[in-house]
């Protein structure tokens, strides 16, 4: 898939499309992690893994998680 | 805001981004300030029942939640699901305080609050009456 450099303010960008956001799950604000290989003369683009605050409890998080999948029809019942 | 209050913010967003992930609805919040007044209760107080500490009586508890769930109805702080949020959140704090409940009664509670007809006040009490 071929794209422009294009100019965003003082900085270059690429426009990611639609398809490969979609295909990715990237929304705006999502974190990616950029990773250049100069031998290879290549750039990779991949979802950021995002790391939980030390100061959460994890089994706590666990917890909720656990819960909205068991309460997924009541939860996916209620009105936005 | 206090550490404390830092931490509920994160734990709601980390409960809240569950959700969407689940219901592949849209993440993210909407409005942050609406989202510290829902965890800043009067008198400098937060929504503590959620860093996993037990409050030593009922009646505070169901003023934390009566705070909770009418500011995040009122507000709505995140792009969607706020009230699947607001039930998942309930559910997980009536667990860890050992109180019994019918999640399907307090969703269609929750689903049915007109916020111009009840306030905090009256959403604490219809916890003290149905919840045990």
């Amino acid at each position: 898939m071929k794209r422009k450099i294009i100019r965003v303010g003082s900085s270059r960008g690429v426009l990611i499309p639609r398809e490969v956001t979609r295909a990715m799950g990237w929304e705006f604000g999502s974190m990616t992690d950029l990773t250049v290989n100069e031998e290879k003369n290549e750039l990779v683009i991949e979802t950021a893994e995002t790391e939980i605050p030390e100061e959460l409890d994890k089994e706590q998080l666990k917890q909720f998680e656990n819960l909205a999948n068991k309460h997924k029809k009541v939860l996916e019942g209620l009105h936005d | 805001m206090t550490d404390d209050q830092k931490k509920e913010l994160k734990i709601l967003c980390y409960a809240h981004w569950n959700i969407c992930k689940i219901l592949d609805t849209e993440t993210g919040i909407r409005d942050i300030d609406v989202l510290k007044d829902v965890i800043s209760m009067p008198g400098g107080g937060s929504l503590n029942c959620l860093l996993g500490e037990k409050l030593t009586n009922k009646k505070d508890l169901y003023s934390q939640l009566g705070w909770f769930i009418y500011y995040t109805i009122e507000g709505e702080p995140f792009n969607s699901k706020n009230k699947a949020l607001i039930v998942l959140v309930l559910e997980w704090v009536l667990n860890h305080y050992n109180l019994s409940h019918d999640l399907e009664d307090i969703a269609e509670y929750v689903d049915n609050i007109d916020t111009m007809r009840q306030g905090n006040a009256d959403i604490s009490n219809w916890f003290s009456e149905k919840v045990n």
